[in-house]
């Protein structure tokens, strides 16, 4: 979201009548511009574009830096552009820098972007001269080097990158010609993604539309739909993993006799418990996006504590069908949660009882119930009685210090 | 009237300077601290011009200016330019400076302070520093220090404020 005006300089000289691009190199070009217009001014309302020509009768600016994005795109099928001459980069570089510099908000930065199509007839040193004296008034510069593959054409271009790069913020793209057309190849480039996220939003048009987005669905097209459909994905993933912990919690209520050993397990859990709750999202996530649908019919449909193992189950199953490592991954961190859970559900009744937690501390291995600190522990246990992780945390702390 | 510091009436958010290298920043000659510290310059970067925009929170009198840098690097003639917004390398030639300072190799390396023409900087909203060349004609000039003196046109004297007295 860059503040930023862009002088986009394009060739029109004799050289772009040729139809190695489709249809046509101007035409290829004229596709580009318009889809980089488009971008600019949508990454950023306040962004200004001008357009000029570099060959024909001279070098001849069509539009000074305008939010008018309608304006801009006609200039493209105007009438005036006529096709012929020669490109003469080095003073359609300095009269697109002169543009910028009379540019209406002060505050944007600087950008020009050429369009190189045909033979550079400038020497390497005249182009860095040019390159440093933007690079001075810190304008940053993105060139497009395609159709005319003239020997040290892209030695020249690459040398006048070098001049103005400043932090990486100039890029160059080379785009041979090819079954590609211009402005698609561009899209993927620094020259539009390098600009803010302006440019893959923008896309919609692109045939790359579909793969982008998750839903399949341009946020910038029907942003009710797309949020409509990612609030569904959050609440069905929600559900899971409701359905997940009320099966843990089910299946410790069975577990109740066991606290001992679980309060130990869950000194040692403590420390993958990150690792395990990060493995079960992650198990979770690719899951829910391949079959949310089916998943979610299921959660609905079973809503008692033997059905619920009987998800986890079929959770598994489905696991199993799709990657090995991820069901062995899957069950493990379901045991662990279990377990995890389990513990956690216990502490928060189990510890207000002062005199049993003293027995349990007393027949840990490594822990004496009369030492200070444990004692001091156990107080502000009491104390603060409202998240079990930071009670696992303390507990944990006391353990170690122990230890 | 005492001269003063002039550096904590600088409006920080607005200050620029033009073809200063990216690791060495303008920050390095300007900020209290840093500009004591004559490791940290600021560096030209494509060529040995700077052009550095400060603005005031205030408006001000300029009195005099100190800078200093190293005996080769540092800047020679540095040009000042008061109340002109958004200044460029192209159009520092277009209208004669304020005022114009030669430092000698002595002095950039002494960083003394240096009386400007004082009656040319009364009502100064911002100044434009250009620095022209350096001492050695390199293609690199580093500054370590840029600091101004001189009085604000509006000040306030503590010692008459009067604390207003409750009923």
């Amino acid at each position: 979201m860059v503040l930023e005006a862009t002088m986009i300089c394009i060739d029109n000289s004799e050289w772009m009548r040729n139809g190695d691009y489709t249809p046509s190199r101007f035409q290829a070009q004229a596709d580009a511009v318009n889809l980089i217009c488009g971008a600019k001014t949508q990454s950023n309302p306040e962004n200004t574009v001008g357009i000029l020509t570099m060959a024909g009768k001279g070098v001849r600016v069509l539009t000074t830096p305008t939010t008018d994005l309608g304006k801009l795109l006609a200039c493209m099928h105007g009438t005036g552009l006529e096709i012929g001459g020669e490109l003469n980069i080095a003073s359609a570089i300095q009269i697109a820098q002169l543009a910028l510099k009379h540019r209406q908000n002060k505050n944007q930065r600087q950008r020009i972007i050429v369009f190189a199509g045909s033979p550079i007839k400038y020497d390497k040193k005249m182009l860095e001269s040019i390159g440093k004296k933007l690079k001075k008034s810190s304008v940053s510069l993105d060139i497009v080097d395609f159709g005319e593959e003239d020997e040290g054409k892209p030695e020249k271009l690459e040398a006048l990158l070098t001049a103005v790069n400043n932090n990486d913020s100039s890029h160059i793209v080379h785009i041979p010609p090819g079954p590609n057309a211009l402005s698609d190849v561009l899209i993927s480039t620094p020259v539009f993604t390098g600009d803010g996220e302006g440019g893959s939003g923008f896309v919609a048009a692109g045939p790359a539309a579909g793969g982008d987005y998750d839903f399949g669905v341009d946020p910038n097209i029907d942003p009710e739909l797309a949020l409509a459909l990612r609030v569904s994905m959050e609440e069905e993933r929600a559900r899971q993993e409701a359905a997940a912990k009320r099966a843990a919690e089910e299946a410790s209520s069975q577990n109740q006799g066991d606290e001992q050993s679980s309060k130990l397990q869950d000194t040692t859990m403590a420390d993958t418990t990150g690792a395990s709750a990060a493995v079960a999202t992650d198990a979770a996530e690719p899951m829910s996006e391949v079959d949310a649908l089916l998943q979610q019919a299921i959660a609905l449909s079973m809503q008692t504590p033997a059905s619920d193992s009987a998800v986890r189950d079929t959770d598994m199953s489905e696991a199993n069908n799709e990657d090995q490592d991820l069901a062995a991954a899957l069950q493990m961190s379901m045991q662990e949660g279990e377990k995890d859970s389990s513990g956690q559900m216990d502490m928060s009744e189990v510890l207000e009882d002062q005199a049993f937690v003293s027995s349990v501390l007393a027949s840990l291995p490594g822990v004496d119930p009369n030492d200070p600190s444990v004692k001091d522990l156990l107080a502000s246990l009491h104390g603060k009685s409202e998240s079990s992780d930071q009670k696992k945390d303390e507990e944990k702390a006391a353990k170690d210090d122990e230890k | 009237m005492n001269q003063v510091d002039l550096v904590d009436f600088i409006d920080w958010s607005g200050v620029e300077c033009l073809n200063q290298n990216s690791a060495h920043s303008i920050a390095n000659a300007l900020k209290q601290g840093y500009r004591e510290d004559d490791g940290l310059n600021v560096e030209s970067d494509a060529d040995e011009q700077l052009l550095v925009y400060i603005p005031f929170l205030q408006v001000v009198k300029l009195h005099s200016l100190a800078v200093k840098g190293p005996e080769e690097e540092g800047p020679k003639t540095v040009k000042l330019y008061s109340n002109r917004e958004h200044m460029g390398f192209s159009n520092v030639n277009d209208f004669p400076p304020s005022d114009t300072v030669e430092f000698s190799a002595e002095n950039i390396q002494a960083g003394k302070p240096v009386v400007l023409k004082y009656v040319k900087f009364q009502n100064v909203r911002s100044v434009t520093i250009f620095i022209e060349d350096n001492q050695s004609g390199g293609d690199v000039t580093k500054v370590q220090k840029i600091a101004f003196f001189g009085t604000t046109v509006e000040t306030t004297d503590m010692k008459g404020l009067k604390k207003i007295e409750d009923h």
